[in-house]
């Protein structure tokens, strides 16, 4: 298989939960004999599990939804019917 | 849950400004934190999530009832970020970065007690580093990547949200995880 890209694009698949069974076999075969797309592998992995760390929670800023209503834009007055 | 909000929409639709409020209570979290994870600026954030909700309240009639409001309401939110992100200036991020302080607070956060100092340091050093490549990415990658990792979106929803077919979606996905990939690889 061609590990640039064939064995790459599969990598992505399955880290979509995309991938068919045979592809997921293909992948792991491949991946058992070829230290280079381990270490891809593996780095993508990392990758995800880094950008996971950066998630933080933080207090909404006070008033928020009292500001929202405030700015609404007041109904439309019903026009009235002209004789 | 959706149900209760189905309710409330109706209500809006038909000039209940009160039921509006139950709803902007309802997503303000998501949608402020969203905004804080695309902008990486609290100011900017918490102008961006009120401009989306009004947005949201004066557009309430293009609003489908078949699709699911949190979709609609984070497309508003998200094309919002994106254009503000485009609208700064080339210096913004240099700025940014000089100064740092709002990414070393937004961190700081993150450190729990037992830690010691100087790992609370490095914990905060690494999360920001991580934040700034993310950030890096163009505003497209970056919202898709902020979704689909950090509020856990699936392709499927990501593809609703961004008005994009699910195979764009993939790709993108695909080529953002391959970026930070190189950046990332010696963290």
């Amino acid at each position: 298989m061609d590990c640039k890209n064939e064995v790459v694009e599969l990598m992505h698949e399955y880290l979509d939960g995309d991938i068919t069974k045979e592809d997921e076999t293909k992948l792991g075969k491949h991946l058992e004999g070829c230290k280079a797309c381990q270490q891809h592998f593996h780095e993508l992995k990392n990758t995800i599990t880094l950008i996971k760390s950066t998630v933080e929670t933080k207090e909404v800023p006070p008033k928020f939804t009292e500001n929202v209503m405030k700015n609404l834009p007041t109904e439309k007055k019903r026009v009235k019917y002209m004789r | 849950m959706d149900y209760m909000i189905r309710d409330k929409i109706k209500k809006v639709k038909k000039g209940d400004q009160s039921a509006y409020e139950d709803i902007v209570v309802l997503f303000q979290s998501r949608i402020y934190h969203h905004c804080y994870r695309m902008l990486g600026n609290a100011h900017e954030a918490e102008d961006i999530a009120q401009e989306a909700f009004i947005r949201a309240y004066v557009n309430i009639h293009s609003y489908d009832d078949k699709r699911k409001f949190s979709t609609w309401l984070y497309r508003i939110a998200t094309n919002l970020t994106i254009d503000r992100i485009r609208k700064r200036k080339p210096d913004y991020f240099l700025d940014a970065e000089i100064k740092g302080t709002e990414g070393l607070n937004m961190y700081s956060q993150l450190a729990t007690k037992d830690r010691l100092p100087e790992e609370e340091v490095q914990g905060m050093e690494l999360q920001h580093h991580i934040y700034q490549e993310i950030a890096n990415l163009s505003p497209i990658y970056r919202s898709i990547i902020t979704l689909r990792y950090l509020e856990e979106f699936s392709l499927k929803e990501i593809s609703e949200i961004m008005d994009l077919p699910l195979g764009t979606v993939k790709t993108r996905i695909h080529r953002g995880r391959e970026a930070l990939r190189k950046k990332l690889r010696h963290v």
